[in-house]
């Protein structure tokens, strides 16, 4: 431990000490959160492994973790411990990275049910755990949120958060405030009335539930508190909406939080309306597919902003909300970036939510472009659907997203970027018309995709929010779909669909070095410093999650149910099969 | 969907504990919730043994489900628009090729292809969270997804999936 002290004090010393996010986190070698700080930026002050080195980065360890779903997630690591959750069954492993070959100190299986199984609209998932307070917090596909003892393994509480029966399951890391414990569900599919929850951090007990649509009441709205920027009229959360839609309207909540300690502002974004058939809820359908800033103390909604109103397309808005300070024309900016599913990405003033820039970082052809005065897209209406519509062709970017809500991105105050994939898939969307049933899915759709313009499926970018413009991007085969990671080594990392984890110069996107991890990448990097002083970088490798993942004949597991290959990625199966291994790279 | 959906093929069926067997399979789904659900006594489970490994290679005494539109090309069609106004494409896929719910038209089943074990299968539910809908649809609703389901011709080769060119 004095090594590592010494490490540390001679790294901070070499830090730039501007540029820092609120709620950046301190260069301690550890990630105990999912995206490491506050902020959400996936960023390391760690140096070791620079652009002149990362050529020489290697596989140092592995692990199966015997679980053949989609590895979405990070590991953890806090002190000489590496925390990794599982997908269903949800276990999670505790290895001592202080012995060689890092044995387990222990493991928790919980007991999950398998009904999840059928609930789980986009396999059975799992974003990861956080570390406070020396508990490892995380959530169970059947909807409850636990916290373990993060010496012992022993568990401390195991709270139903959730219900199944209804549509709803828990894929969400928690982000936890203070001693509130924030959550929410996933089950757009499901029709669910979407919501997000504080739990207490030392008993489990739920303190607060706030629901994203309906009453003011419901989404614990206090009229003198809330300030959204454009629109938000008293109960807005059900004028937006046919008589009781609201009620099963989606609106869920499963991709990534972050906070502002100096504002006390919570972050979220919203998934889609439901159904998908859009002509069943005339309206603006708030608050779906929006960002929502809350208090987390009792969860007062603060303001709001709706990316994409009357969501006809699936634009879930639960990608990452990354807090920046940016310099926007000569002034410095207390920021808010997302990238959108719609294939926008947004910088918003994050104190207020107003909208400063909103260009598209990938194909777009549903709206011609966000107005900034009044914060609404110019959509396109030959591309609104709906049951009435028939099937609308060749909408961009398709329904998985410019880059899906589970590949957060990473931001650099070194750089002043952000690092994302993309996808590069337009849609074709026939709405039909659907009946609620409960514990079933609730969506009235059918849409096959279709590649983008360019001969390449995926891409991993560079981005400047502050100008909305892309810096570089380096074109992949196939959809890409894993998280980001920058350290100030200026080195980017990101894993493939075809089964690649590669290190790139953070600032020309040429590739440092890659290795083939033996199933498709779709988690999310991570780097530590560990018991030896040594810079580490960890990922996990297994394909799987969301429904372009589910598609194809690399699913090995289940010899009653062959896939034949999809049309948009029908090589995919060539390179990768399923499989879940924890990778660690190093010098 | 009435009560007399539930008169003859079941009829035939094993007798059995019905209840139990319903929990034992699994069902998590809206036995109770639907106002379209059955009246009467519940079906007793239709169990096929030909897929299972009988203990000491004797098959237990079993009855028979009989589905009463086997082949029946009109019913075929009125299940294919009944799998989709039940939702289940929202889990097995259009065309039941599969997506979150494993593809229904490639003649591999977890529990058995036979109609009485299709039928089990959308009665009860299944342990992995397949609802059981026979609370919803009825014996005859049931049958009628069994024969669209039936219907689906799985590919030549299936084995086989090659990536180079021939």
């Amino acid at each position: 431990m004095r090594m590592i002290a010494a490490c540390l004090s001679a790294a901070v010393l070499t830090l730039p000490v501007a540029g820092f996010a609120a709620g950046a986190a301190a260069e301690d070698g550890q990630w105990t959160m999912p995206a490491r700080d506050y902020a959400a930026t996936r960023f390391s002050p760690l140096t070791q492994i620079n652009a002149v080195n990362a050529p020489g980065l290697h596989p140092v360890w592995s692990f199966s973790t015997g679980v053949l779903a989609g590895h979405e997630g990070q590991p953890l690591v806090v002190g000489d411990t590496m925390y990794v959750v599982t997908p269903w069954p949800n276990v999670l492993y505790a290895f001592d990275l202080s012995k060689e070959g890092y044995p387990l100190r222990w493991k928790y299986r919980p007991d999950v049910s398998a009904n999840a199984i059928g609930v789980s609209c986009c396999d059975t998932i799992n974003r990861g755990a956080f570390y406070a307070d020396g508990k490892i917090i995380y959530n169970l596909l059947d909807g409850h949120t636990v916290a373990v003892d993060a010496k012992s393994g022993r568990e401390l509480w195991n709270t139903q958060v959730a219900d199944v029966a209804n549509g709803e399951t828990v894929t969400i890391a928690p982000l936890v405030v203070k001693d509130r414990v924030i959550i929410g569900a996933a089950g757009g599919e499901f029709g669910i009335y979407g919501w997000v929850k504080a739990l207490d951090l030392a008993s489990g007990k739920v303190v607060w539930t706030a629901h994203n649509i309906g009453p003011d009441a419901d989404m614990l709205i206090r009229p003198a508190d809330f300030h959204p920027p454009y629109e938000g009229a008293s109960d807005s959360g059900v004028s937006g909406w046919p008589p009781d839609g609201w009620r099963t309207g989606g609106a869920p909540v499963w991709g990534w939080m972050s906070y502002d300690p100096e504002l006390d502002l919570l972050f979220y974004g919203t998934g889609n309306a439901a159904p998908y058939n859009a002509d069943q809820r005339p309206g603006d359908n708030k608050w779906t597919s929006s960002v929502l800033a809350r208090r987390p103390a009792d969860g007062t909604l603060v303001w709001a902003y709706q990316f994409t109103p009357h969501d006809s397309w699936d634009f879930d808005a639960t990608g990452a909300m990354v807090l920046a300070e940016l310099n926007i024309g000569g002034k410095p900016v207390k920021a808010l970036v997302h990238f959108d599913k719609n294939g926008f990405a947004y910088t918003l003033e994050r104190a207020t939510g107003k909208l400063l820039v909103a260009e598209p970082y990938v194909k777009v052809n549903w709206a011609k472009s966000v107005d900034l005065k009044t914060g609404r897209p110019l959509i396109d209406p030959d591309k609104l659907t709906g049951a009435s519509r028939g099937n609308v062709k060749d909408i961009c970017p398709c329904l998985e997203g410019g880059v899906s809500p589970a590949s957060p991105p990473a931001y650099s105050p070194h750089t002043h970027l952000f690092y994302s994939s993309t996808n590069n898939l337009c849609m074709d969307y026939a709405s039909k018309r659907t009946s609620y049933l409960k514990g079933t899915p609730f969506m009235g759709i059918e849409n096959p995709y279709h590649p983008g313009p360019g001969g390449y499926l995926g891409t991993f970018m560079a981005w400047d929010a502050a100008t909305g413009r892309k810096v570089w991007e380096n074109h992949e085969p196939f959809p890409n779909w894993s998280g980001a990671l920058v350290t100030a080594g200026d080195v980017a990392f990101y894993g493939t669909l075809d089964g690649w984890f590669k290190s790139v110069d953070a600032r020309t996107g040429k590739v440092l070095s890659k290795f083939k991890v033996g199933s498709g990448v779709v988690g999310n990097p991570m780097t530590y410093r560990g018991p030896d002083g040594k810079q580490y970088v960890a990922v996990y490798a297994g394909i799987g999650g969301d429904w372009l993942l589910l598609a194809g004949d690399y699913r090995s597991d289940d010899p009653a149910d062959v896939r034949a290959p999809a049309d948009y990625v029908p090589e995919l199966a060539r390179h990768t099969s399923q499989g879940g291994i924890i990778w660690i790279f190093g010098l | 969907m009435s009560a007399d959906n539930l008169s003859s093929p079941l009829a035939r069926a094993v007798a059995g504990p019905p209840l139990l067997l319903a929990l034992l399979l699994g069902g998590c789904g809206p036995h109770a919730a639907s106002p379209s659900a059955a009246k009467g006594p519940a079906p007793p489970p239709a169990v096929s043994y030909e897929s299972h490994v009988a203990a000491g290679g004797l098959t237990p005494p079993g009855g028979e489900l009989r589905n009463p539109h086997a082949g029946d090309k009109a019913v075929a069609a009125s299940g294919a628009l009944l799998f989709t106004a039940m939702n289940c494409d929202g889990c097995h896929g259009a065309g039941a090729a599969g997506a979150v719910g494993p593809n229904l038209g490639d003649g591999r089943w977890r529990y058995g292809g036979a109609d009485p074990e299709v039928f089990s299968s959308i009665f009860y539910g299944r342990p992995k969270g397949m609802p059981g809908f026979g609370g919803a649809l009825g014996a005859d609703g049931v049958w009628t997804l069994v024969t669209y389901i039936r219907s689906l011709a799985p590919p030549d080769n299936l084995p086989t999936e090659s990536f180079e060119k021939q």
